[in-house]
């Protein structure tokens, strides 16, 4: 490395400062100049800073998302999230690598090109399996796709990404054009479509304005286009839409200007019906209405509280916040009530803290308020981690505002100075939007020395994590936020009497902050109203998995669990049978189907095995096999554990030896008891949540599923799922296509045209491509 | 002043102090790994775990603060259920020998290292002190022994097993050539008699070890020398005579007294026997244990049936040794070895103490190296080959030999508070079947040996480093299972330590930072330092 290079490092210390805390962000800002951590960097930031080689190293090694090693030109992010994994994310990471012929260790190919790498979980749940190429997100893959998709990502960086367009500025009455750009709808294409929908509206001059709207929750049906006509009227709405469509939706409203344009468009219409060779008529193909039946399904029992305005309002737009009641919430709490008023409203409510555990939110305030101290702190935890969930980064990305109303007010009440949103780096457009967010605040002088004109003041400020799971545990987050490694610590004592930097701090989660407003504007008691006598309110879900409509959904506490996947998620897609709901990710359980009218709120869902976790539910079907299950959520917290406790760090990976055993058909007599037992002793003496609930995922199929254990120690996956106890078979409706020969990675199928194939099982890899691409479904599994 | 309770037992302790601190007043030894007063508690190891009553609650006394009221649970089967386990688990992932293979091999469980880097280093009076610890006729077993340490010698993988026997058999010689051979000391006189019938190896090593215990002993032998088996079957070619006799006779230095000609059930009785003496030790070997039945001593399978561990016989007071309990096939370092086990016991019987025997040192064990492996431990050894033989008693050439061994051996055996919490708790290196780490080592640092695979994570180290001042020091690398502590940024061990090494390596658990030097004290492992009990009498069993 030459001396130039260290120049960056010397000028990112004098922009990030030369404290310990600055290690991540130091760290995070040298990787993107250098794509990977130089060690030559490193030292450079040691001699330059108070930050110790022990520190740098220390923090390097413990979050995922720093590389000590130089990477490919492009890096592709195999999501492992819950839902991808019961969609087949093995077989499509298994699949690239046998593309890109890397693997044992090797994540990059010969030619440096590609750099292959494992993540927990990007978020996009109702679009599994997905993978994330750079910043581009390619959903519903599979492994013979595997290929073209590779393909078609160089093709486009060759060629050029299409950019956003500015539409054109506009007089008179104008429509609006409202298209969801939550990060799953972009992963879809709703980028795409935005910008078709611009170059349309700006070739044909069309009195409308486009505008970017949050997640609607509709994630099955992304991307959403929403059609609101001149001078107010019904809207029209138009799922799925893919960029072809966009310019034929926004014509069936706006008629072109002007002649020219009128024939220019009306030509170029003409070559798009030669070339494609189909009548397309996407107008009423993508059109859905909200009183369909499905759409009214969906929505019905829905109440939205955190997610209210969803699909209505730009996010970043302060002006319509302030339109849809914003800060009302908190002009009152600043104006006509005192501190303690304001904790005893939210004590009303019956608010608990909707990152997991539930603890009472009121309480937490009053303990912070208690505490004696100077300097206080509140803290945004925004480090959802969990596969299966992605509620957080939701609302973080459509409801920035709401969220910071709530957070004020809760430094408000606990008498904090200063307030940090810790949010993962997995969620960069959240990132941006809470950003842009605060600067709008302070410019317009509504957050920082005078909130509100008022005496109370309040900065606020957004941290990165680094990929770290367990900084969701809040003594981690706040090691993290100290820059150091996030390792919990014992609790007493609680952040609330010391926490950041020693002084009282209170952690909520994002979703907690985003249902303050609405219960001050609407009153405790309206609140209170919703649910179960110890559940108050709503939660909000990230429905996906097996189910036909996928989504973010926000329920009144006390719904069943029956109501979410059958009305609202319109029960088990493609003719399976309904097996099981994972709620809570890797700290839940699996909620039978015969459970499923289990009430939905933290006391019946702990006595259920499961847990209300942040909020992922994920449908499984009756070819999801539950050992696995056991043995994919086991895998994840053992992977994100710290390593600190011997229980979990040692305690977790035996489970998972004794899980891997069971599931390679290698289990012995005896590994469910030395499970069942290690399970308890892991859950009962880890040091923080996230050990202590590890073993739940075990737990609850050993107890709802003890009999699929069984039968892999006698060797079968009755799920036909796990890889080594399965083959693959070709029946009598083969009709010699040849196809799955022509298909196949491993050569394990002999071409024989017009005959029925076999598949030699010793070659077989169990990619499943056979099986995915056979067009008479003559490829079973056995 | 918080009062507390810990298991039910009362008491007052200054506000500010954790369970651990009230433990340690009440006299409760509460096991700790990763705690250290001059750090910060990082509750890693977990293994001091305490239950709170009535919650349930499971937490680690050495970070938990006393408050009033505070009712705890230490001393009870399900807290040390929970201790073991978490020891288990952290067994299951110490890569390390306590006790290494050679040693495990011999029937005698010799510490053959601690035998080989006195030879090394010239010693040969301290090396056959240790060898004479556990083998009491280590001239004759030198020349005649199969060696089944060599067998497991690790250096046999590498290139060939260090001459085990051969350098015992020099040591041997060397002593018994001087002008003063070595005599053990012995306790006091207790007052008690032990009667050995039999004088062959078995015999005469119970009656060697028995006289060290303080106990008068007599050996009957029918025939009109000692020596047994030894003397009537083995060629003189391979056993001179005089050796076997010049090592006989220094084992009767200890004031052992001999009947010859004497046979039990025609000279004597073995009634008469228990009449005169405190205890009987029957070492007949295998053609006369034919004719114990008679004498009322139970048999099985044709030998002399006794409980293992303790050798005793169906009769009070009896105990057998030595072939009269397996056959002819058994080895002499077989039958020596069941003397010195039997003198525990017989030792214990004779005391008025509880017979329990001993047990086989507690050891963890890496198990088969490959050759990359191998060859890193290897690095600070002799690289010379196996000699063929070594002639008489070349003192060079057996350094030179001796200083090929790897020193599998723990150098933290009689420190460790992995394994004595392990073998107290008697928890199981086996119970968590898994993968092994790699082995590796960083020898670059002059006068430490950092084994990361022996590290259990306990932090110590980081911290001490830290407070220290060092520049590198050490450091969390990693996360989760895959967590080591290592020299920050690629740097080595060298590096780390400059101000406190000494803290870090008395801080240390285990043996993962240890002074090269450092080598285990004791004369034997298996009744080495009274820290180290070798059956957890004061605890429930599993």
């Amino acid at each position: 490395m030459n001396p130039s290079d260290l120049e960056f490092v010397d000028e990112t210390v004098e922009r990030l400062g030369h404290r310990t805390e600055a290690v991540i962000p130091i760290l995070q800002a040298i990787q993107s100049h250098f794509r990977y951590l130089p060690r030559e960097a490193m030292e450079r930031v040691c001699r330059l800073t108070d930050i110790t080689p022990a520190t740098i190293e220390g923090v390097s090694t413990f979050y995922t998302q720093f590389r000590h090693r130089p990477v490919g030109q492009h890096i592709i992010s195999v999501c492992h999230g819950t839902a991808c994994h019961v969609k087949g994310s093995e077989l499509v990471q298994d699949a690239l690598e046998r593309h890109l012929r890397i693997g044992h260790g090797i994540d990059t190919d010969s030619k440096g090109v590609f750099t292959v790498e494992k993540v927990a979980c990007l978020g996009c749940c109702t679009l599994a399996p997905v993978i994330q190429i750079d910043n581009v997100t390619y959903g519903h893959l599979n492994s013979h796709r595997v290929g073209e998709v590779l393909e078609a990502f160089l093709a486009e960086d060759r060629e050029g990404r299409p950019s956003g367009l500015a539409a054109a500025a506009l007089e008179g009455p104008v429509g609006e054009i409202r298209v969801g750009l939550g990060s799953c709808c972009v992963a879809l294409g709703s980028g795409k479509v935005h910008d078709t929908i611009c170059r349309t509206l700006a070739a044909t001059g069309a009195a409308a304005v486009v505008k970017q709207v949050g997640c609607v929750g509709m994630c099955h049906q992304t991307p959403l286009v929403e059609l609101i006509p001149p001078g107010g009227g019904p809207s029209k709405l138009f799922a799925r839409v893919r960029a072809e469509d966009a310019r034929a939706i926004v014509l069936s409203q706006y008629k072109p200007k002007g002649l020219w344009r009128r024939l220019s468009h009306r030509a170029a219409g003409w070559f798009d019906r030669f070339l494609s060779d189909e009548t397309p008529d996407p107008v009423a193909d993508r059109a859905i209405d909200v009183r369909d039946r499905p759409v009214c399904a969906f929505l019905g029992p829905q109440q939205h509280v955190a997610t209210e305005y969803c699909g209505q309002i730009d996010p970043t737009d302060v002006d319509e916040y302030l339109r849809h009641d914003g800060l009302k919430a908190l002009r009152h709490c600043l104006e006509k009530l005192s501190p303690e008023q304001i904790i005893e409203h939210v004590r009303e409510s019956g608010l608990r803290g909707r990152g997991g555990a539930g603890f009472p939110t009121g309480q937490k305030w009053a303990a912070v308020r208690a505490t004696p101290g100077d300097k206080k702190y509140v803290i945004c935890n925004g480090d959802e981690g969990d596969p299966g969930a992605f509620m957080d980064r939701m609302l973080l990305e459509s409801f920035p505002y709401r969220i910071i109303e709530g957070m004020v007010i809760a430094a408000k009440a606990v008498g904090a100075d200063e307030g940090i949103f810790y949010i993962r780096a997995e969620y960069p457009l959240a990132v941006k939007r809470i950003r842009e967010a605060l600067r709008r605040l302070e410019d317009r002088g509504l957050l920082g020395d005078r909130v509100l004109s008022t005496d109370f003041r309040l900065h606020l400020s957004v941290k990165e994590g680094a990929g770290a799971f367990v900084c969701g545990e809040e003594t981690a987050l706040l090691a993290s936020l100290e820059g150091r490694r996030g390792m919990p610590r014992l609790r007493p004592p609680y952040p609330a009497e010391s926490g950041l930097w020693g002084q009282p701090t209170s952690v909520n989660n994002v979703e907690t902050y985003a249902l303050v407003p609405w219960i001050f504007r609407n009153g405790p008691q309206a609140f209170a109203r919703l649910g179960t006598e110890k559940s108050k309110g709503t939660k909000v879900f990230a429905l996906a998995g097996k189910v036909v409509r996928g989504g973010l959904i926000e329920v009144p506490m006390g719904i069943t669990v029956r109501q979410i996947v059958e009305d609202i998620g319109g029960g088990v897609a493609g003719g399976r049978t309904f097996k099981a709901v994972q709620i809570g990710g890797p700290s839940g359980g699996c909620v039978p189907a015969e459970l499923a009218d289990t009430s939905v709120d933290y006391e019946a869902l702990t006595q259920a095995g499961a847990i209300m976790g942040s909020g992922g539910m994920v449908v499984l079907d009756d070819r999801d096999c539950m050992v696995d299950m056991a043995r994919y959520f086991l895998r994840f917290t053992q992977d994100q554990s710290c390593g600190k406790c011997t229980l979990c760090r040692i305690g977790t990976r035996r489970m998972r030896d004794i899980l891997d055993r069971i599931c390679c058909g290698k289990g012995q007599k005896g590994d469910l008891e030395l499970l069942e037992h290690l399970s308890r002793t892991v859950g009962a003496g880890s040091i923080c949540g996230l050990g202590r609930t590890a073993p739940n995922p075990v737990l609850s199929t050993l107890r709802y599923f003890r009999a699929e254990y069984e039968a892999h120690l006698a060797g079968r996956c009755p799920a036909g799922k796990c890889k080594d106890l399965i083959a693959y078979r070709v029946n009598e409706a083969c009709i010699g296509c040849t196809l799955c020969a022509q298909k196949c990675p491993a050569d394990a199928i002999p071409m024989t045209p017009y005959a029925r194939h076999t598949i030699d099982m010793q070659k077989c890899t169990r990619c499943d491509t056979c099986r995915q691409v056979c067009p008479t479904q003559a490829v079973y599994v056995e | 002043m918080p009062r507390i309770t810990i298991d039910q037992r009362e008491i007052d302790v200054p506000a500010g102090s954790t369970i651990l601190d009230a433990a340690e007043s009440l006299g409760i030894e509460i096991p700790t790994l990763c705690f250290a007063r001059q750090c910060e508690p990082s509750t890693s190891c977990l293994v001091c775990l305490v239950k709170l009553l009535p919650s349930g609650r499971l937490v680690p006394a050495c970070a938990t603060l006393t408050a009033d009221g505070m009712q705890v649970e230490s001393e009870t089967e399900e807290v040390h259920a929970l201790r073991r386990n978490t020891l288990e688990l952290l067994l299951s992932d110490h890569l390390g020998d306590c006790v290494a293979p050679c040693s495990f091999g011999c029937p005698a469980q010799m510490n053959i290292p601690q035998m080989l880097r006195q030879i090394g280093a010239g010693q040969l009076r301290e090396a056959l002190i240790t060898v004479k610890a556990d083998i009491a006729l280590p001239a004759v077993l030198g020349r005649i022994c199969p060696a089944p340490c060599e067998k497991v010698c690790r250096r046999g993988n590498l290139d060939s097993s260090i001459a085990i026997c051969e350098l015992k058999r020099i040591v041997a010689d060397v002593d018994l050539a001087s002008a003063e051979p070595y005599l053990p000391p012995c306790r006091p006189a207790s007052g008690k008699r032990a009667a050995i019938v039999g004088g062959g190896p078995a015999g005469l090593a119970a009656a060697y070890y028995l006289a060290q215990e303080g106990h008068a002993c007599t050996i009957f032998d029918d025939s009109d020398t000692l020596g047994g088996m030894f003397g009537r079957e083995i060629p003189a070619e391979k056993l001179p005579r005089d050796v076997l006799e010049r090592e006989i006779a220094q084992i009767l230095r200890l004031g052992i007294e001999t009947q010859l000609n004497t046979r039990i059930g025609r000279d004597v009785s073995l009634a008469e026997l228990r009449d005169q003496s405190d205890v009987v030790v029957i070492a007949v070997g295998w053609t006369a244990a034919q004719q114990v039945p008679p004498w009322g001593v139970g048999v099985s399978g044709g030998g002399i049936a006794v409980k293992r561990r303790t050798y005793e016989t169906n009769l009070s007071g009896v105990f057998a040794v030595g072939n009269a309990l397996r056959g002819q096939g058994t080895t002499g370092i077989r039958s020596v070895a069941d003397a010195k086990e039997a003198t525990v016991a017989i030792d214990q019987y004779l005391r008025g103490q509880p017979v329990t025997g001993t047990s086989p040192p507690f050891t963890t064990r890496i198990g088969k190296m490959d050759r990359e492996e191998l060859v890193q431990l290897s690095i600070e050894t002799a690289a010379a080959p196996r000699c063929a033989s070594i002639s008489g008693v070349d003192a060079s050439a057996a350094a030179q030999q001796a200083a090929r061994c790897l020193h599998c051996d723990c150098r933290a055996l009689t420190t460790c508070r992995l394994r004595k919490y392990s073998a107290l708790y008697s928890a199981d290196p086996r119970r968590f079947k898994a993968e092994r780490r790699k082995y590796e080592q960083d020898i670059r640092h002059a006068d430490i040996l950092f084994e990361p695979g022996k590290c259990i994570d306990c932090g110590l180290c980081v911290q001490i480093t830290a407070a220290g001042g060092e520049y590198f020091g050490l450091t969390y690398i990693g996360r989760g299972f895959d967590v080591r502590i290592g020299v920050p940024l690629g740097h080595s061990a060298a590096e780390a330590f400059h101000q406190v090494a000494a803290e870090c390596v008395a801080a240390c658990p285990t043996a993962a930072i240890a002074w090269k030097k450092n080598t285990p004290t004791c004369a034997s492992f298996a009744i080495c330092g009274d820290e180290m009990p070798a059956t957890p009498a004061s605890l429930p069993g599993r």
